[in-house]
């Protein structure tokens, strides 16, 4: 039986990468017809790569759009003046 | 004049050193202390809070933090702060620090803070015992918080806390999760001292800016927030530094 592309389903998501060794509390699930879309932003490459391997292996069947960015890191050109 | 730098939700692990590096080797030029608002780590583990060290530690000014959620996960809250305080990182819960900059006194406050919600949809403390601990959690560390902020006798005064003291900046973010992203505590305790800004992060998909009640401006510094590697705000613009005037 496929896996349905369900509430249930984004829940189990969530809890995957919340629960385990990912830790990612911030990534987005969206259904959009046969395929759920990750978006959000993480730290790193190897944080979004296993965070699709992660879910591949859990839900095989599932089709994955990986939207993930890693967050730039660059010093800032600008000052904001607090009054 | 006093120039902060801040940034929270940096998560560290190994994946992440030399990230950050580049952009704070030049912070001695851009600001005068970098504050952290917290989730240093992924999952709270001594060998992270020694790559946090690593990649925060040894900058040429002075780095205060408080801990978030995150640092909590492996419940070796105690041990991450003592490898962080071991490399000359200030790590605040529910205290104080103040630092000489330019002849000018900075007080940073900070506490973790908790979640709790926001005027006409927050939690109270009534019922089962285990919501009675969830709120009585955040009013005590308000209460650190405020008295925090209280102790301290300096020219500008900074909140530093994990959790949001306003709603304004979890603006992005579901309205169903916002109990758990601050409460409107923090924010009560900040407009009972003369502070003049309020840094936290947590809200990664939150907004920038806000303002408490009282006046005070918030800034969510979360990393996927601020989207660099720290922002710079400027305090006491007006104030002539007394080691120029001295030089
Ligand atoms: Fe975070
Ligand atoms: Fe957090």
């Amino acid at each position: 039986m496929s896996t349905q592309l369900d509430e249930y389903l984004e829940a189990e998501i969530q809890s995957l990468l919340t629960d385990g060794r990912i830790a990612e509390l911030g990534i987005t699930v969206h259904r959009r017809e046969h395929q759920l879309v990750l978006g959000g932003e993480v730290e790193s490459p190897l944080r979004r790569d296993e965070i699709c391997r992660q879910i591949n292996s859990r839900f095989p069947d599932v089709e994955i759009v990986c939207d993930i960015g890693i967050t730039r890191a660059d010093a800032p050109s600008e000052v904001e003046e607090i009054s | 004049m006093i120039r902060i730098a801040a940034v929270g939700d940096v998560h560290v692990d190994k994946d992440v050193l030399g990230r950050f590096r580049p952009a704070l080797e030049e912070l001695p030029d851009r600001a005068d202390v970098l504050l952290v608002a917290g989730d240093l780590t992924r999952h709270g583990t001594v060998e992270e809070a020694r790559c946090f060290a690593t990649e925060f530690g040894g900058l040429g000014v002075p780095v205060v933090t408080v801990l978030g959620n995150h640092d909590h996960q492996s419940d070796l809250q105690s041990r991450v702060t003592e490898v962080l305080t071991e490399s000359g990182i200030t790590v605040l819960e529910g205290d104080a620090t103040v630092l000489e900059l330019h002849g000018h006194r900075l007080g940073v406050a900070g506490v973790k803070g908790f979640g709790g919600g926001f005027a006409g949809a927050c939690a109270s403390n009534f019922g089962e015992r285990e919501m009675k601990d969830f709120v009585g959690t955040t009013e005590v560390v308000a209460r650190k918080l405020q008295d925090a902020l209280l102790s301290v006798q300096a020219d500008a005064l900074v909140a530093l806390t994990h959790y949001a003291p306003v709603p304004d900046t979890l603006l992005g973010e579901p309205l169903e999760i916002y109990p758990f992203l601050g409460c409107y505590q923090l924010g009560r305790a900040i407009d009972a001292a003369p502070t003049a800004l309020a840094l936290h992060g947590h809200a990664h998909h939150g907004a920038e800016r806000g303002r408490t009640p009282g006046g005070v401006p918030v800034r969510n510094v979360a990393h996927p927030v601020i989207k660099q590697a720290y922002n710079v705000y400027q305090l006491l613009s007006e104030d002539v530094d007394l080691e120029l005037v001295a030089t």
